[in-house]
């Protein structure tokens, strides 16, 4: 009795991040190698004829848990019936610029992107915001699309999470897989705040915190907050281009771990409407430590926070302040 | 102590760090090319169990030419960055010994990328001496046993050179890919029927993965509840099938580098590891695939040459699947392609000199 297909919309689908997302997710890597899925495409009309060559391909793959591909530069066909919605499209971060550069020319995309989900999407439709800024973006979505639910509405940080975890995994020579509870508050870019505080690693005598293991606060506090923060932009150093599987990758596993839970003992980073935990100001989307269970996330509360915590954690909610402003300015 | 089961003290009093109950050795999988397009989008399906399933750890190993060092790292910073939990090592080298340090599966993406307007005979001559010398280091480096698996193109003559060169690699473990005009023939076949493409099975890519391939639906199935019916009774239309279907699959490399401005790689990457998942793992019973494998003279084809042939692979090996019988149209189309590929072969060596 195969399951029912969901339907995933890519915007954007034509770049190279889509061009990496859409194999992981057609294989089952995003909602589980039993789930079929419908690929909605969705780019701007000078990438049509590359946008056809995403789907040609898609079918040429031969996928079985592929039941059908729309590629489109309708945003209204695009949005129709969808279940999952990966909002990539938007101007990349070239070499030198930082995520506020890009901030004007995505807002007003992101205003109009609202409407056709809230108008079109399936209910409960749930929304990923990967393009940069990809907090400012999502709240701006989730502003002009008021009848989505608010916790339907998320950013993408799993990608930094991510990265902390190899970092950690990298500087105790051990398997990434052994190292978790890893936390990235704020904002998707050079303000977020990496931290370790709560991270443990598996060991044969049981979990045992980061801290004590790597044993060195000087580099916690410093060069890891700071590669971990930087890392897009040494990406792009090598690549000459911003990061695409190791964001569709993460993409992935922010959808997957939303719809399908986090493991016992374990959470994740999500950037998500902040409810006023931790005191960072409601109404921003801000990246919390959560759980997942039965399709929601809940923020994991009680966690101490330090002095040293505790400024940088507001430290990337004054950005996102003057993000929302700056975006706000954009519109009028 | 005492709470723990004899395996797990075992396991600590060796040494090991990891008390997951009994997980599996990792394999070593080279990826030539890899700062490429392709090598990009094959490494995060290899990285997640694709090529090998899910519980199967690999290390990759990735190799490509010193103008390409710095975005190679690039490649393997990304897959620290994502955290797979299958990959439990990365070696990003520009250095081919380094790279082929113990592998037990080549996947040789590494050439020239076939440009708007090139035939594949055009990069021939560049990619001949690449894979000369990577035959050597392949053929002293490599585990016993490693499978290989030619992308670069001219894929099937590459192979060749490559076989020809590691002559103590086995002859069966050299092979090339015609995984990706197969799975483009499935796609056409359920686009035509309108059904899905798992539901459609046994195409054949015989022969060159260039423009002569002669894409054969003759013995294709589709699966139905009620169980399977014959592609070209459910088409019925042989002429279609022996000329646009044919053409179609034969261009659709063209036609994606028209489209896309670059050559499939998103595909590629998949047919790659669907090809090596199937000779690994073994293919479905009562389905083949084809490889691009050395041929035994079956079906009147040249012994020696890499042709691709339908077959089936059980533990670790593949076999041409025999006693297909074989029309008049379909002995032209399977000799032509047989002729283009001694012709390239002549070229090959011609090159060398």
């Amino acid at each position: 009795m195969a399951k029912d297909p969901v339907r995933v919309l890519v915007t954007g689908a034509a770049g190279q991040i889509g061009y990496a997302l859409v194999p992981m997710i057609a294989r089952g890597v995003m909602l589980g190698p039993d789930q079929p899925v419908i690929l909605h495409m969705l780019d701007i009309p000078p990438a049509a004829e590359a946008l056809n060559g995403v789907k040609m391909e898609l079918v040429d793959a031969a996928f079985p848990l592929l039941k059908g591909v729309v590629a489109t530069t309708d945003a209204v066909e695009a949005c129709t019936g969808v279940n999952v919605a990966v909002m990539v499209g938007g101007f990349p971060r070239k070499e030198g610029m930082e995520r506020k550069d890009v901030m004007s020319k995505n807002v007003s995309i992101y205003k109009s992107q609202a409407s056709a989900l809230e108008a079109h999407a399936a209910p409960n439709c749930k929304v990923l915001v990967v393009a940069n800024p990809a907090n400012t973006n999502a709240l701006i979505l989730k502003e002009f699309a008021p009848s989505i639910p608010a916790k339907n509405i998320t950013c993408l940080t799993r990608l930094d999470h991510n990265r902390a975890l190899g970092q950690i995994s990298e500087r105790l020579n051990i398997q990434v897989s052994d190292v978790k509870n890893v936390i990235i508050w704020g904002n998707h870019s050079s303000t977020q705040y990496p931290d370790v505080s709560h991270a443990t690693v598996k060991t044969p005598s049981g979990q045992k915190p980061v801290r004590e293991l790597v044993s060195d606060d000087d580099w916690l506090k410093g060069e890891f907050i700071k590669t971990v923060q930087q890392r897009g932009a040494a990406i792009i150093k090598a690549r000459k281009l911003s990061s695409a599987l190791s964001a569709a990758s993460a993409a992935c596993d922010h959808i997957r771990d939303w719809v399908l839970g986090t493991p016992e003992g374990t959470w994740v980073s999500m950037g998500v409407y902040s409810d006023g935990s931790y005191n960072v100001p409601a109404g921003l989307i801000y990246s919390f430590p959560v759980t997942c269970r039965a399709g929601e996330w809940t923020i994991v509360q009680g966690l101490s926070v330090d002095e040293f915590s505790r400024k940088k954690m507001d430290a990337t909610a004054e950005e996102l302040t003057e993000e929302k402003a700056l975006a706000y300015s954009c519109l009028s | 102590m005492s709470s723990l089961s004899l395996f797990q003290r075992i396991v600590i009093r060796c040494g090991l760090t990891s008390c997951r109950s009994m997980e599996k050795q990792p394999v070593k999988i080279m990826v030539t090319g890899a700062a490429g397009q392709i090598g990009y989008a094959l490494v995060p399906m290899i990285a997640r169990g694709v090529m090998l399933g899910s519980d199967q750890p690999v290390i990759l190993h990735l190799l490509d030419i010193p103008p390409a060092a710095e975005a190679l790292n690039g490649v393997k910073m990304e897959l620290i960055d994502a955290a797979f939990p299958l990959l439990k090592g990365v070696v990003a080298t520009t250095n081919v010994e380094e790279a082929c340090g113990g592998v037990n599966i080549a996947i040789m993406v590494g050439g020239f990328p076939r440009q708007e307007g090139m035939e594949r005979k055009d990069v021939m001559s560049k990619n001949v001496s690449i894979y000369k010398a990577q035959a050597s280091a392949l053929e002293q480096y490599a585990a016993a046993d490693c499978k290989v698996l030619v992308v670069a193109n001219p894929a099937n003559t590459n192979a060749l050179i490559l076989k020809e060169f590691a002559p103590s690699i086995p002859a069966k473990n050299i092979t090339c890919l015609t995984r990706l005009d197969h799975n483009r023939a499935l796609g056409r076949i359920a686009q035509r029927l309108n059904i899905h493409v798992s539901d459609v099975k046994n195409v054949i890519i015989w022969g060159n993965h260039s423009s002569t391939q002669y894409p054969d639906a003759n013995h294709a199935a589709v699966i139905t509840q009620a169980g399977e019916n014959s592609v070209k009774e459910l088409v019925a239309d042989d002429k279609w099938l022996h000329d646009e279907f044919i053409s179609f699959v034969q261009q659709r490399g063209a036609a994606i580098i028209k489209a896309r401005k670059l050559s499939s790689a998103l595909s590629a990457a998949s047919a790659a590891c669907d090809h090596i998942h199937d000779w690994v793992l073994g293919t479905p019973k009562g389905t083949w695939t084809s490889m691009g494998v050395c041929s035994d003279g079956s079906y009147g084809v040249s012994p020696g040459l890499i042709y691709s042939f339908p077959v089936t692979c059980n533990k670790g090996d593949w076999s041409i699947v025999q006693g297909l019988r074989i029309d008049e149209p379909s002995r032209a189309r399977m000799d032509a392609t047989a002729k283009e590929l001694i012709e390239e072969k002549t070229l090959a060596y011609s090159c060398l000199d």
